[in-house]
């Protein structure tokens, strides 16, 4: 057991206080010690701390004001471009619509003379019913009739490309056998 | 008073804050210290303590409004630092806890840096055994000569109280000491 370094008058147990020194104040009280050089120590590390805290927290006020991986003064300038881009790309789409539509309506309303000269002898009771007969007959007649003929010429195109691997299949077997 | 004023002036200064906060580290490094290390006990939770202390000074400095003294500022800091330790270390919210554990007053006694006798064993004993605001009133009194006045700005406790309070611990320890 160690010796008590503390009076051992109990009146007195606490008489003795604070004298300028806390370190040996708590010591000679409470048993607390540090270790040597210790404050020296700790106010190094807490600079150095504290230098590392600003160093992370610049470079986070930095990257905020950055938009886009773009400084804020070309923010703008990529904000226009883009507006810009983005308009242009409707402007045209509408426009081309426009032109594919006037095409096609001038396809449809390219009727043959007669079709004209019949529509002005038809009566005005019955120029409605006129009008969807040759809608029909000019656009979806026609179309069938297009369509029609395109599927033939694909079929005459597979015909004849069969007919003329069989020919080459011939040439080629009378070429082998001759040779 | 008036050193106080010029450091925190020299504090919030950008060109002169690093230098100025050397300076506040030499007054009251060790002061702070052995103010935490009687609350969270070990030499190694207060130096961690410590450093989160000066880290949130130096970040807080500019909002410092001198409504109380820059000492007594820090004072609040470096308490409100060690309960926030003690409850993440204890995993339990600290103003439930009046008495200390045993299992805390073991921790303390076998620190490398506690180096007490049987008096001084039985003095940590006594204090710990006291309500949390009685040991705090107790500690920031005898051990940190703290005037009362400071005191009730730290903890936010009126003078009276404060007195009536020290005093009830003072005769407390002076009756159970020799026992």
């Amino acid at each position: 057991m160690k010796k008590s370094t503390i009076k051992s008058n109990k009146q007195n147990f606490l008489e003795e206080g604070f004298k300028g020194d806390i370190f040996k104040h708590h010591k000679k009280y409470l048993g607390t010690d540090i270790p040597e050089g210790y404050f020296e120590k700790s106010k190094s590390l807490i600079l150095n701390k504290i230098k590392e805290n600003i160093k992370i927290e610049v470079p986070k006020k930095a990257k905020k004001q950055l938009v886009f991986w773009m400084r804020p003064q070309f923010k703008f300038m990529a904000a226009a471009s883009l507006v810009f881009i983005l308009c242009l790309t409707v402007w045209l789409q509408s426009f081309n619509k426009v032109t594919v539509l006037e095409e096609t309506n001038f396809e449809l309303f390219a009727f043959y003379d007669t079709i004209l000269i019949e529509s002005l002898l038809v009566d005005e009771s019955e120029i409605e019913a006129f009008t969807d007969a040759t809608l029909f007959n000019e656009i979806l007649v026609k179309a069938e009739l297009s369509e029609q003929k395109l599927d033939n010429l694909v079929l005459d195109n597979l015909i004849s490309e069969d007919s003329l691997l069989y020919n080459y299949i011939d040439y080629g077997l009378i070429e082998t056998l001759v040779l | 008073m008036d050193k106080d004023a010029t450091l925190i002036k020299k504090l919030k200064n950008v060109t002169l804050k690093d230098t100025a906060f050397s300076e506040l580290l030499d007054t009251y490094q060790e002061r702070l210290y052995w103010h935490i290390r009687k609350i969270v006990s070990t030499h190694e939770n207060a130096d961690d303590v410590l450093q989160n202390t000066f880290i949130r000074i130096y970040k807080n400095i500019q909002q410092f409004k001198s409504k109380s003294s820059l000492h007594t500022w820090m004072y609040r800091i470096a308490y409100n630092e060690s309960l926030r330790f003690l409850e993440n270390n204890n995993k339990k919210r600290y103003d439930d806890i009046d008495t200390i554990s045993e299992s805390h007053l073991e921790v303390l006694f076998e620190d490398e840096y506690f180096d007490g006798d049987e008096i001084q064993k039985k003095l940590t004993n006594i204090i710990a055994r006291f309500t949390e605001k009685q040991q705090r009133v107790f500690q920031m009194k005898y051990f940190d000569d703290l005037s009362f006045r400071k005191i009730s700005e730290i903890l936010e406790v009126s003078e009276s109280t404060l007195k009536s309070t020290y005093y009830t611990t003072v005769k407390i320890i002076e009756e159970k000491i020799f026992l």
